[in-house]
């Protein structure tokens, strides 16, 4: 995708950010610039930071050095900012996380009816507009427990979107699915980046990243160690660590 | 295809070839159900005889008992007003009756799911309490005022528990919370608080309120023996309740909380939409049985002098002829004490189940 607009706005900058859990450095003098509209794909090894990195954005963790704006508004203890910010950023996870108490309906408009205002007519129809979106309106009535993991995994996503949100951040969405659902989430992901969706997604599904990314970050031991477009990235690695994971990753 | 080899799935075996096959199965397992069948038969036989046939119903025929042999219901007939309401006065026994009434009414319709938002529960429990205190103490519409050292009997039983359970619950909800706060200063503190009041035993507690806290307390902080000794229960309830929703919440995995936070939830709601329900139905089980064992332990509060339905019932056996007939008013207490208890434990079965929806 190219960059459409000329005044790119910048949707997350982070600036030499660093963050300990107790005295083990996770993350090291990150700097990353994400543009509106950018889709960039994270990868790299295990225990390598990528999850961290990206929980720092919508401040499910904590950073101790540097810092973080996303659209414009800084990340700090700042209550009113978080709260700002949450609004405009959705997470996918790994465990897809739905409310299993309730139905698939009601995952998607709690989040409108209580933070939004929304009346229950107004969200749940906007919450029937993404079902339809993911594709599985007809399972609007069933528990998460009743789904199958793709179908969860979509309801996720759907549940993200009622939000409205201006960034969607994915970790790892398809590692927890078995090989013959994760097309179909990422399926509902390309669409949404046709869109013109922000996206940040740890993922290790290269097809996925040469298809949608403008960018593929590898991490390693809580540093990025290289940034390129997909086609730079994956043909001329430079950095020898990359070179050594996509050629562990690509094998398979 | 041949249609006699596809494999049917096993039938399922008929009650009484099981019973047959269990029972039955060899000449010891014969022996032993044959043995273990006639006792049961004898027993419940006597039971029967001795609560229906042989017994005696009205107050007048007490004379007939000794003959008959049987159960002598005579002294309910004659002495379950002192059961139901103990010394509350005679010709306002129907106040008595009524908070009864509406106070069990209140704890069945807060057990429907409609009623299950803070609005409508503080609303229902207000109403409920209001009516109850109303009729009880009276000194509002010319109904003369009636202090609570003479409640007694049922209604004072049902009030305790739940008077208990109303303040309890939400003092739990808050000590679970507490405890698991992310400041290590409260949760410290709210750790030590339960810690603290489940090492004591309630009798301890409710003789605290009931007696030692008059002397520590500024006059107008005592409020009367009866909501010292229903507070000090509470918060014995509120404690182990806390631990209970407390071993609830600990089970819910992280990424619930995660993912009501990156959809802008607040605390309370993540709280009160995502955790709490989740934690309930977690731990129902625990949940349901202390509040069980809370409506047993009520009978505790005749030590610091309250008479509550057994000490009426001693009340009620305790004078002339009726003295040999504890046995039957022990009875009849037990099944008030069942019927309540019961109801309780099927209530909790349903919701577990209810709850359970979705979750295969
Ligand atoms: N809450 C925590 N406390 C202490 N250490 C943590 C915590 N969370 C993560 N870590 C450590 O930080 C490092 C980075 O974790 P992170 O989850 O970001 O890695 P990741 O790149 O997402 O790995 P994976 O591909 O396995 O998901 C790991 O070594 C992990 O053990
Ligand atoms: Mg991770």
């Amino acid at each position: 995708m190219a960059e459409n607009t000329s005044n790119t706005v910048t949707a997350v900058a982070m600036n030499s950010v660093n963050k300990w859990f107790d005295d083990f450095h996770v993350l090291k003098d990150i700097n990353l610039n994400v543009a509106d509209g950018e889709k960039v794909v994270i990868c790299g090894p295990s225990g390598s930071g990528k999850s961290t990195l990206i929980r720092c954005i919508c401040k499910l963790e904590d950073h101790q050095r540097g810092t973080i704006n996303v659209l414009g508004t800084e990340l700090n203890d700042d209550v009113s900012n978080i709260d700002e910010i949450r609004r405009e950023v959705g997470m996918v996870f790994q465990q897809f996380n739905l409310f299993p108490h309730m139905t698939v309906m009601e995952n998607c408009t709690l989040a409108q009816m209580l933070v939004r205002k929304k009346s229950r007519k107004e969200a749940e129809t906007i919450a029937m507009g993404f079902l339809e979106k993911v594709r599985i309106p007809e399972q609007a009535g069933k528990y998460p427990g009743e789904l199958s993991g793709g179908q969860q995994q979509r309801v996720a996503i759907a549940r993200s979107l009622c939000m409205n949100p201006k960034i969607l951040l994915f970790d790892e969405p398809t590692s927890a699915l078995d090989p013959e659902m994760i097309s179909e989430v990422l399926d509902v992901m390309v669409s949404l980046a046709e869109e013109g969706m922000t996206m940040i997604c740890v993922t290790h599904e290269m097809g996925f990243a040469r298809r949608v990314a403008d960018r593929v970050i590898f991490m390693d031991q809580g540093e990025i160690v290289e940034e390129n477009s997909p086609l730079e990235f994956f043909e001329n690695p430079v950095n020898e660590r990359t070179k050594l994971f996509l050629s562990q990753i690509l094998q398979h | 295809m041949d249609l006699a080899n596809i494999i049917q799935p096993p039938s399922t075996p008929s009650l009484l070839s099981r019973l047959r096959a269990n029972l039955f199965g060899n000449v010891l397992d014969s022996v032993v159900s044959i043995v273990c069948g006639v006792l049961l038969v004898m027993l419940v036989y006597s039971v029967i005889d001795w609560a229906f046939v042989s017994s005696i119903w009205r107050a007048e025929d007490e004379s007939l008992c000794k003959e008959a042999g049987g159960a002598c219901w005579s002294v309910i007939d004659a002495r379950h007003r002192i059961i139901f309401f103990g010394l509350f006065p005679y010709e306002e026994h129907w106040r008595s009756t009524l908070a009864c009434v509406v106070m069990t009414a209140t704890i069945v319709l807060s057990c429907f799911p409609w009623f299950w938002s803070a609005l409508r529960l503080s609303a229902l429990w207000l109403a409920g309490f209001g009516t109850f205190y109303i009729l009880m103490h009276g000194g509002l519409f010319g109904l003369s005022v009636i202090t609570p050292e003479r409640w007694g009997g049922l209604a004072l039983t049902i009030f305790i528990f739940a008077a208990v359970s109303i303040i309890g619950m939400p003092l739990s909800i808050l000590l679970a919370l507490g405890r698991r706060s992310k400041l290590p200063v409260i949760a410290k503190m709210v750790g030590l608080f339960i810690d603290f009041f489940r090492s004591l035993p309630l009798l301890t507690i409710l003789f605290t309120a009931a007696v030692i806290t008059p002397f520590v307390l500024p006059g107008w902080l005592q409020g009367d023996k009866l909501y010292r000794v229903i507070a000090g229960f509470a918060i014995f309830f509120a404690c182990y309740q806390a631990e209970n929703i407390r071993a609830g919440l600990q089970a819910i995995p992280a990424g619930q909380d995660e993912a009501g936070s990156t959809l802008g939830l607040s605390y309370w709601h993540r709280i009160s939409r995502i955790q709490l329900p989740q934690a309930f139905r977690n731990s129902l089980p625990a949940i349901v049985n202390q509040f069980v064992i809370t409506f047993k332990e009520t009978s505790i509060v005749t030590i610091v002098g309250f008479f509550e339905i057994l000490a009426s019932g001693a009340a009620a056996y305790g004078t002339g002829k009726w003295t040999v007939h504890y046995i039957e008013v022990y009875v009849f207490i037990g099944l008030i004490y069942f019927m309540f208890v019961f109801s309780l434990s099927r209530y909790g079965a349903y919701l577990e189940r209810k709850l359970r929806v979705g979750h295969g």
